[in-house]
């Protein structure tokens, strides 16, 4: 389960200027939920999904993952955190261009030190479900937008996390590639992740797979 | 387990350095430089420090030298016998030695006559020469430096002194020195006392000078003021002060290999100030990367800690073994000059080799840690920040 209580987010760009990003947000999302974010550009998606990943702290307010406090963790947890729990497909990927498609799904497994085996077990899953098995060893930067895609998807399943965020995940893909995803989305949902998708496009509006619409309007719920 | 060695984060460090090769492989070849410089200077210094002391080791206690309104001139050999007589003196023996100015060349060779019964000269020489033998009547005994100045004149066997008087004095060259004290006797030249005293035109009775040994270290300064008394019209000069003069000469040489020392600190400065200084965005955006997808601050510095330590230590590494080979080897091309040539003679000698594990170690201490650390507080500063802000 994931709870926002009371969130409010603000950004000091400087002293004379601070944004607030989201006020007074209350959110719950149950275990194995597909809930859909959405709301314009800027409204503050991309924010809220930074919190529950623990990649930001808010200003005021907890934000709860499970049983833990994820708001009050300290840098250490925080990455422990993410690489056990949280599948992050960000807004532009966030792929190494310079590392292979295979280098970049295995990199959050790096630092655990697991059995060689054991690495190749997970990738050949995530390449396989993934339908990137014929680019795993091309250089990221020569693939297509959707090969990049799927490549950062890979990546957010490669350590089988309860919960998976995406950031407006089709926004540079075609109708086909769009559809596509959601696809991969209904197989994760399948097997009872928790998803958060932040988007504005259309095509995840009154979706089946969908159990809940959040609606935000310039930092505020609707 | 997070403790062990991590063998995908050492790979990653390597990938990460092949990725960015043309800036790897410039900082490789840079930082080898430097401590191939730097070390360079060290084992020269070390070497020339160490055959400096061996020469000092074996000068004479006490010189006595006649002087006349400032200027040197021959002594009278009489003088041996009251020397002898002054209570502490072990052996008093003339010398007979001057330099030879062979024009062709336009260098300066030091000629010292040296009679087989004296001991003192035994001592002070013997260690130079394969052995001492001028029974064949007219040969000499020439250092490397000297034969190599010969040899490139047409003289390979024998050599054509101009006397005083404008006579030519044959000499046959019967022996090379393979000493250990090059840097001394490299320009030397040693033949018996009568042909120097041909050469130079030096009376039956007189002599260079006088070289007074005495036994017990402690009364050479008093043995000294007493020669000095018997003959006010003389320069005594003791072990200490030329040790001093020596050392004069090392120090002022060793002031332009301090400028050399200094300027490759102040490049290593540079680049590290450079590095120090900031992270490129795409190198700020990778950290972030890592970071939001799980990696903790330590394993970032993990990996940037290999990334500076291969680099660093493969320089280290490579500049010393460099720096070997070129010292010990190829005996230090353009640096030794510096400090050869006590009397112009352009020549070469062969720099002892010094093993000494603490500049080893100096040098290490200057360049890897060092350069580990900037490679790392940068990289700390960017995975410090909140992911959120790196990646944006
Ligand atoms: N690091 C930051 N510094 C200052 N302002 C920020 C920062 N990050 C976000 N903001 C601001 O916070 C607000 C919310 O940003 P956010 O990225 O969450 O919006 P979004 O809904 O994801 O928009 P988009 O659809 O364009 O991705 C925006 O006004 C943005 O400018
Ligand atoms: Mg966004």
């Amino acid at each position: 389960m994931i709870k926002l209580i009371d969130i409010v987010k603000k950004y000091e760009v400087n002293k004379n200027n601070i944004v607030t990003a989201l006020k007074d947000i209350n959110i719950e999302i149950k275990e194995g939920e597909l809930v859909v974010l959405k709301g314009a550009s800027g409204s503050g998606k991309s924010t809220i999904l930074s919190l529950i990943a623990a990649l930001s702290k808010p200003t005021s307010g907890e934000v709860i993952v499970g049983d833990n406090r994820v708001s009050k963790f300290p840098d250490n947890f925080a990455s422990d955190f993410r690489r056990d729990n949280i599948g992050f497909v960000f807004q532009k990927y966030n792929l190494i261009p310079t590392l292979s498609v295979k280098e970049n799904i295995i990199l959050p497994l790096l630092p655990m030190n697991l059995h060689v085996k054991e690495i190749e077990t997970k990738l050949e899953r995530v390449l396989k479900m993934f339908h990137i098995e014929h680019k795993a060893n091309q250089l990221v930067k020569n693939l297509s937008g959707g090969e990049q895609q799927r490549v950062a998807i890979a990546r957010a399943n490669i350590n089988t996390p309860k919960i998976i965020l995406a950031d407006e995940p089709t926004a540079n893909l075609d109708e086909k590639l769009s559809l596509h995803f959601i696809d991969m989305l209904k197989e994760l949902k399948a097997e009872g992740k928790t998803i958060v998708v932040a988007t504005h496009d259309p095509l995840f509006f009154g979706l089946d797979i969908v159990d809940k619409e959040i609606e935000i309007h310039q930092g505020v719920l609707s | 387990m997070r403790s062990k060695i991590n063998i995908y984060l050492i790979e990653y460090a390597i990938n990460s350095l092949l990725r960015q090769k043309y800036k790897s492989f410039f900082i490789t070849v840079v930082l080898t430089a430097l401590i191939f410089l730097l070390s360079s200077l060290f084992f020269i210094t070390n070497s020339i420090k160490y055959e400096l002391q061996s020469t000092v080791n074996s000068l004479p206690e006490i010189v006595v030298q006649k002087v006349k309104a400032g200027r040197h001139y021959d002594i009278d050999v009489n003088a041996i016998d009251d020397i002898l007589t002054i209570t502490g003196v072990s052996s008093a023996v003339a010398r007979v030695w001057g330099y030879y100015y062979f024009e062709n060349a336009g260098v300066n060779f030091s000629i010292v006559g040296i009679d087989e019964y004296e001991q003192q000269y035994k001592n002070s020489l013997i260690h130079v020469a394969k052995k001492l033998d001028f029974n064949s009547g007219s040969s000499m005994f020439i250092g490397t430096g000297v034969k190599k100045v010969m040899n490139k004149n047409y003289y390979q066997e024998y050599f054509n002194f101009i006397k005083p008087d404008g006579t030519l004095k044959k000499v046959d060259i019967s022996g090379v020195f393979n000493g250990d004290t090059e840097l001394e006797s490299n320009d030397v030249i040693v033949m018996s006392k009568e042909n120097v005293r041909e050469i130079f035109d030096i009376e039956e009775e007189k002599a260079t000078d006088i070289v007074v040994k005495v036994a017990n270290e402690n009364e050479i300064a008093t043995i000294a003021s007493k020669i000095k008394l018997m003959y006010p019209d003389t320069r005594v000069i003791t072990k200490d002060d030329l040790k001093i003069s020596y050392q004069n000469i090392f120090d002022y040489k060793s002031g332009i290999f301090l400028a050399l020392f200094v300027v490759s600190l102040f490049t290593f400065f540079i680049i590290i100030y450079d590095k120090a200084s900031g992270l490129s965005s795409e190198e700020k955006k990778e950290i972030g990367i890592l970071k939001a997808i799980g990696w903790r601050v330590d394993d970032v510095l993990k990996e940037k800690f290999y990334e500076g330590f291969i680099i660093s230590f493969f320089s280290y590494m490579s500049g010393i073994v460099l720096a070997l080979a070129f010292v010990y080897i190829f005996n230090a091309p353009l640096l030794q000059n510096i400090f050869t040539g006590y009397s112009q003679l352009k020549t070469s000698f062969e720099l002892p080799f010094v093993f000494d594990i603490q500049t080893l170690a100096l040098i290490f201490f200057l360049s890897v840690p060092i350069y580990i650390a900037a490679t790392i507080i940068p990289s700390w500063r960017s995975a410090t920040l909140e992911a959120d802000e790196v990646i944006r």
